[in-house]
């Protein structure tokens, strides 16, 4: 998983050291002339590193600066690398230039790696993007049971699909698990969970197709609070975000069954308009947790870092396959060293 | 997003109006902000690449095209070259087929086998279903349920497991039906046994068409999992699902690049009619976020050709009301009249404000009018007698006294277009030619 979008920075990586190297050694050999000039050019201070905070680091302190002109090109080629991984346009300009200022005027001690500087750059700019991850076991545990989650997302991202398998998790974390089937609306959908939840021995509650969606959940949370059910899952049907009227209903099925946390669920093959709907679910009815589906589809995964950037919300777990066990808890620090492989933070 | 996109490059066209020759650092900020807004349409970036390449290349090499300023020039390649990416429709036919439907978990393929089973339904067909999604819980029911609807019959036994076999009785079965219509399960590329599933489906349904699903939201994956699918069954169509949302459908783009197939149709909402034949225009319009980029490209194309109508009429002497009606349909294409005086070959005129708006608005009733008659009319006006000219006003809703209008106003026409033929030799007579116009007011 993943493996394509590390390739590619890592070659990137390797292209940011390369090039900030080949600068490193232009400059050593240079004499002292440039010093005795130095001193005439002192005044004329620009933003970037002039020449003359060049020299004086590598003579009198040792060290090199990082000018915007040794990375550009490099950084180029990292922007066209996300866009290539499916990170959307305006994230991948904001990390580009979340690295740029992370490395440019940055004083590389000569004992320093280059590598290091670079891979440091990236890592922190990644990390802030992706955000610390979420513990569900341990958020069910420290809060008032049942714990209500809802799931939202348009069609055919795998809602559906994603709660069998988080009821599965929860139950083999021992926690006990109740299903709401709140697609009464596609043909088809309360057969499909109702048949998940038989495999999995979950109790589902379950209207016909076409009853009101927030009715089911609502009866689904009654149950879960008469026999004392530690987690309530609540399907809901798949919805675009420009359908105003399927939006008000979900926020009546939020205000109705008032749920603990809402999942926004997406996949992990969507290009940009992941960032736009994203934005627009949280905007309309909120989000606190991301589930990615798809996973195993793709090696780019540039979805996680588009929309992990655009609502800034935690992602909790990857769909990576067709089966129950095919759920990963999402850790943020093991992805990002998966990326961009070893060496410290 | 999308909104400050377009307005950049609509800001970029700008600059290139009103400049004689083209501009190569106008061309490069087009270009770059063209490429912007592809990629973040979700168009492969390799295909956003080659087109800008493409478009930077004409632009520069190519003659300006007489009668057509800088921006129109460029807007027409830049429309021209990505109409050429998804302009190849596919084929159609209502004649008996079978159709294998393709495509990734969730990109919408049973709801999209419902909604042909309707489109060729409409259209006069017999037409049949087979739900060989042995995987997914519920995709019997849902498609059987959608089918039922439109009272299409659905085969599919959601107790077995084996695809093939599924398959296999249901072409028996519903062999009757023209038009069969085979739902599979999801799947993607990197899947080794479910692609094996879909070749062998091929081979026992012999399909006539393979349609590959593809989400509008599909990004930069779209051309890897279209190119394994074209290698495993070969794909001939693509079906863009889920534009109703915002997405646009780049990734479907890059599927048809990849497949060289055309797309079929476009899915664009919830219930079984919202199925809609692929419409280029449409798609590149929304693809960039601009609305106007056909018509501009079609007005250049209309300004050729109907100087070249008056060129040739003029050379011949031969002028009917057929000539008359394609200018006056090219003008209504084109707009205002003041701007076909601008392109046409006799300079710019310096004419009263008014004149123009009374003029138009007359031209919209003289095509009316010219609708009610008969070919021959139309060729030889001379023949229209009085009884003939009730019978236009009748059938174009007006009175005698309008046809007459016309043909004066034809007749003045011809013999404007005479006087130029007369002073042939490049010196138009613009007086003459100014007093008849505003003598027409």
């Amino acid at each position: 998983m993943f493996s394509g979008l590390r390739d590619r920075l890592q070659a990137a990586r390797n292209k940011l050291s390369e090039s900030i190297g080949a600068v490193a050694e232009k400059a050593q050999p240079k004499p002292t002339v440039d010093s005795v000039k130095t001193s005439d050019a002192e005044p004329v201070m620009a933003k970037n590193p002039t020449l003359a905070d060049k020299v004086r680091v590598l003579f009198i302190e040792r060290e090199l600066v990082v000018s915007e002109k040794d990375v550009s090109g490099a950084l180029g080629d990292l922007e066209m690398t996300l866009l290539e991984s499916d990170v959307a346009l305006p994230v991948a300009d904001a990390l580009v230039t979340d690295i740029r200022t992370g490395l440019v005027g940055k004083h590389r001690k000569i004992g320093e790696s280059v590598d290091t500087l670079v891979v440091k750059a990236l890592k922190s700019s990644l990390l802030k993007v992706l955000g610390s991850g979420f513990d569900l076991p341990a958020y069910i545990k420290t809060h008032e049971r049942p714990v209500k989650i809802l799931f939202t997302g348009v069609n055919g991202t795998g809602k559906t699909t994603t709660v069998a398998k988080i009821g599965a998790y929860l139950k083999k974390q021992g926690f006990s698990v109740v299903i709401g089937a709140g697609d009464t609306y596609r043909a088809g959908a309360i057969e499909q969970i109702s048949v998940h939840a038989d495999r999995l021995g979950i109790k589902v509650i379950e209207h016909q197709t076409g009853a009101d969606p927030s009715a089911v959940l609502f009866d689904t949370v009654q149950y879960a609070l008469a026999h004392k059910i530690d987690v309530v899952l609540a399907d809901t049907a798949g919805r675009f975000h420009t359908k105003a009227n399927l939006m008000s209903q979900l926020e009546k099925i939020r205000r109705v069954m008032k749920p603990d946390l809402i999942i926004y669920v997406d996949e992990a093959v969507a290009g940009n308009d992941a960032v736009v709907r994203a934005a627009e679910f949280d905007r309309t009815i909120g989000a606190d947790a991301i589930v990615l589906t798809k996973a195993d589809m793709d090696s780019r995964g540039g979805a996680a870092i588009s929309i992990a950037h655009t609502i800034g919300k935690p992602l909790l777990f990857l769909g990576t396959g067709q089966s129950y066990e095919d759920i990963v808890p999402f850790e943020p620090g093991a992805m990002v060293e998966e990326l961009l492989g070893g060496g410290p933070v | 997003m999308m909104d400050t996109l377009s307005a950049s490059l609509k800001d970029a066209l700008k600059k290139l109006a009103g400049k004689a020759v083209v501009d190569r650092a106008a061309v490069d900020e087009l270009v770059k902000n063209l490429q912007r807004a592809l990629l973040s349409a979700d168009v492969n970036v390799k295909l956003v690449m080659d087109l800008s390449k493409a478009i930077r290349t004409r632009s520069l090499d190519e003659e300006l095209p007489k009668n057509t300023n800088v921006r129109e020039h460029v807007l027409r390649i830049v429309y021209q070259e990505l109409v050429r990416l998804v302009f190849a429709t596919a084929d159609l036919k209502l004649e008996p087929q079978v159709i294998l439907m393709a495509g990734l978990q969730g990109s919408g393929k049973t709801t999209t086998t419902a909604k042909i089973a309707r489109y060729f339904q409409k259209k006069g067909m017999k037409v049949g279903v087979i739900c060989a999604d042995t995987f997914r819980p519920g995709a019997y029911d849902q498609l059987s349920t959608l089918c039922a609807k439109i009272n299409v019959p659905c085969f599919g036994d959601p107790t077995t497991t084996d695809a093939r076999k599924i398959v296999r009785e249901g072409l028996v079965a519903i062999k009757d039906l023209e038009v069969i219509i085979v739902d599979t399960q999801g799947r993607h590329a990197l899947e080794p046994d479910l692609i094996q599933e879909i070749i062998d489906l091929n081979v026992i349904t012999k399909a006539s068409h393979r349609w590959l699903v593809i989400d509008a939201a599909l990004g930069q994956q779209a051309s890897e999992q279209a190119r394994r699918f074209h290698e495993a069954i070969g794909i001939d169509g693509v079906i863009i699902t889920k534009m109703d949302g915002t997405a646009k459908g780049g990734g479907a783009m890059s599927a048809v690049a990849e497949t060289k197939s055309g797309i079929v149709f476009i899915g664009a909402g919830e219930t079984i009619e919202d199925l809609e034949r692929f419409d280029a225009n449409g798609f590149i319009s929304r693809l960039l976020g601009m609305g106007d980029l056909q018509a501009l490209a079609e007005k250049v194309q209309e300004a050729q050709a109907s100087t070249e109508i008056d060129m040739d009429a003029m050379m011949k002497g031969h002028f009917t009301l057929r000539d008359m009606y394609k200018q006056l349909e090219a003008l209504n294409k084109m707009g205002p009249l003041k701007q076909i005086m601008n392109m046409l070959p006799m300079g710019n005129m310096q004419l009263p404000e008014g004149v123009y708006d009374v003029t138009s608005t007359k031209m919209v009733r003289y095509r009316i009018l010219m609708d009610s008659m008969t070919p021959q009319e139309l060729d030889d006006p001379s023949i229209i007698s009085s009884s003939r000219m009730q019978r236009i006003a009748r059938g174009a809703g007006g009175t005698p006294e309008e046809v007459r209008e016309l043909i004066k106003y034809y007749k003045m026409m011809h013999k404007t277009l005479k006087g130029l033929r007369g002073a042939a030799g490049g010196k138009f007579n613009m007086q003459r030619l100014m007093k008849r116009f505003s003598g027409m007011q």
